[in-house]
């Protein structure tokens, strides 16, 4: 029958939240940064993590690298024939790229050769091999690159300075379209001999060969072929790769478990404090309202709707401004601690993940918990004789 | 009809500053009785007004109202039974200082979720009949003591009930307010309702409207 929410008792709760202005307003601000903080960090990394799925989903299975003295040296492209030849491979490409510093913003760009008719090992070069005119000196850059040459004014061509020092001039021939934006941002895509003529390569070398194999259970048999075939060679394969960029994240996001734990601590602080019992002021109100005829369950109600009340609210506007923050703003500063496989220091978008379970996971992590820490103390003091109020 | 059968209150009887408030009390007020309750300080007025309310629990003996046994009442009974039956003022008015007038007024009713129309109702017959209708939506804090002590009257009436209790309701207040004051106690006397005031004012020893005196010394009644 009083089943329907009692508006006076809501009234009552809002009334004293308002009351209360200072201690509302910090309880507000902690547990809605806190919520902010959680929710943001929750979108980014999972986000991060679909876009390294997808990364290393692009990948090819095998890379191999020639070595000298532990170090990564140039390929000669006659092996790609040679590999063609062991079962199982299915195609081998060789790949012509490395970084280019540009010292204007004091970041580098990675800089990737590819030709017209070859079979791309990623579906945005593909798309950048149609649009790139290979008739002459154009390249096609990644969103960062860019918004970075523009800001410095390289608007339709840009001088590479060659190893002798001498100057390249390339055109600009516009942006590609990066299908997976984390690992294409930084990437200028060129002729194969364009990109060499930079690098000071001759044309019969290569950076390295990717290694397609049809068969996902061959790729270990295929990567030991390579190797006894060329001794002085890594050979990498997709699990590798995977291993190491799953350590870059873990160790990027320990960055922030620091920032959430700072929150979370004050967080327990404010539960702390409402645990250890109710101000003098508060045992006074709740014994004025037994002395005029409040039960003990009409005392928890009204701290029920007020601490719902300011908890939700925090969660809404944590959860509403994480929202704004990582979807409209693009998650400025907490993006950088995440990314950043390159120096690149331009923003860019990632594609964001929207998921429903991390929003309850937090709904459930704050909400009942501040509720149950305002009612605990609560029921406390107003099961004790409320006879104070008499003297 | 109150009736204290053979009260005994003890303050913190398991520990060693135990102190005996009321000593074996038996007292018996008809429907309609104005008793004033008379004693020095610390004589345990308060305490007998706290049992009858069922603030506090006798420590022996037995509080009847109307035949209920309200000393026996668990929380949400005793609550229900001071809300239909029992009108509080307090010295200290027990109001509280950031909410309005009418707000403070209404605090009683605000558990039972009634009818907005039902709840105006209550508010304004009060308002009128202890005069501060002009004053209804000023915050208390800002009332003077006199105004602050008639919203306390308005507020132990709004549910209109039975039984009115009164804690040294003229301790803060100037002769003429006391004996503004006494003119509301007559008011609520021809309604019909049971008062019980405990006071050490002289103002009330010799009054028309009191039908008995009762005098309370160090727990015991005399
Ligand atoms: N909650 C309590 N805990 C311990 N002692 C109490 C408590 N309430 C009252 N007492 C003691 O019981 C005795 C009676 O108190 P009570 O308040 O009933 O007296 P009173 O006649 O109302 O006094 P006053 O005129 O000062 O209001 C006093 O000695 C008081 O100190
Ligand atoms: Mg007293």
């Amino acid at each position: 029958m009083r089943a329907k929410i009692n508006m006076y008792l809501f009234e009552h709760a809002v009334n004293s939240l308002f009351r209360q202005k200072f201690k509302t307003l910090f309880v507000v601000l902690v547990l809605s940064t806190l919520i902010f903080l959680l929710t943001s960090v929750f979108f980014i990394s999972n986000s991060i993590k679909h876009e390294l799925q997808s990364t290393v989903d692009a990948l090819p299975e095998i890379i191999v690298q020639k070595l000298g003295g532990g170090r990564h040296y140039d390929i000669e492209t006659s092996s790609v024939d040679e590999i063609l030849e062991i079962t199982g491979v299915s195609s081998a490409t060789e790949r012509v790229w490395g970084y280019y510093y540009f010292e204007n913003a004091g970041v580098n760009f990675t800089l990737v050769g590819i030709d017209e008719f070859e079979e791309q090992y990623k579906k945005s070069f593909a798309s950048a091999a149609k649009e790139l005119d290979f008739s002459k000196p154009t390249m096609m850059l990644g969103e960062g690159v860019e918004s970075v040459m523009d800001k410095n004014y390289y608007k339709e061509y840009f001088n590479f300075i060659k190893h002798d020092g001498t100057l390249k001039r390339v055109d600009i021939g516009g942006v590609f379209d990066t299908q997976s934006e984390l690992e294409s941002n930084d990437v200028i895509v060129m002729s194969k001999d364009d990109a060499r003529e930079i690098f000071n390569m001759s044309k019969n070398m290569a950076t390295d060969i990717v290694v397609k194999v049809a068969n996902e259970d061959e790729i270990a048999t295929v990567a030991s072929k390579i190797k006894l075939l060329y001794p002085d060679v890594r050979v990498i394969t997709k699990d590798d790769i995977k291993i190491s960029y799953q350590n870059i994240f873990d160790y990027k996001s320990g960055i922030f478990l620091a920032l959430f734990v700072v929150s979370l601590f004050t967080f327990f602080i404010i539960i702390y404090d409402k645990l250890s019992g109710l101000s003098s002021e508060e045992r006074r109100e709740i014994g004025i309202l037994k002395a005029i005829g409040w039960s003990v369950g009409d005392v928890l109600k009204e701290k029920f709707y007020e601490s719902f009340i300011i908890s939700f609210f925090s969660y809404m506007s944590g959860v509403v401004l994480a929202l704004f923050f990582v979807y409209i703003l693009k998650a400025p500063l907490l993006q950088n601690i995440f990314t950043g496989y390159s120096q690149l220091k331009t923003s860019f978008a990632l594609p964001f993940v929207f998921d429903i379970q991390t929003l309850f996971l937090i709904f459930f992590l704050s909400v009942p918990i501040y509720i149950a820490a305002t009612i605990i103390p609560s029921y406390r003091g107003a099961t004790l004789d409320a006879d104070e109020v008499m003297r | 009809m109150i009736e204290l059968k053979n009260i005994t209150k003890i303050y913190e009887e398991s520990k060693e500053n135990s102190v005996t408030a009321l000593k074996n009390i038996n007292l018996t007020v008809k429907d309609g009785e104005v008793i004033v309750l008379r004693g020095a300080s610390g004589s345990g007025k308060s305490t007998i007004l706290s049992l009858i309310a069922s603030l506090a629990k006798p420590t022996s003996g037995e509080v009847v109202v109307d035949g209920l046994r309200v000393s026996k009442l668990v929380d949400s009974f005793a609550s229900a039974y001071r809300r239909d039956n029992i009108g509080i003022i307090f010295q200290k008015y027990n109001l509280i200082p950031s909410l309005s007038v009418s707000e403070n007024i209404i605090l009683p009713l605000v558990p039972l979720n009634l009818h907005v129309k039902e709840v105006e109702a209550k508010l304004e017959s009060v308002l009128e009949k202890f005069h501060i209708v002009h004053r209804a939506y000023g915050l208390v804090k800002n009332l003077s003591g006199g105004e602050q002590q008639r919203v306390a009257i308005a507020r132990a009436n709004i549910n209109n009930p039975k039984i009115i209790l009164a804690d040294e309701p003229t301790a803060n207040l100037d002769e003429k307010l006391s004996l503004h004051f006494i003119e509301m106690l007559r008011e609520l006397k021809r309604d019909g309702k049971t008062i019980i005031v405990a006071t050490h004012d002289p103002l009330f020893f010799d009054l028309d409207i009191v039908d008995r005196v009762l005098e309370i010394n160090h727990g015991v009644l005399l």
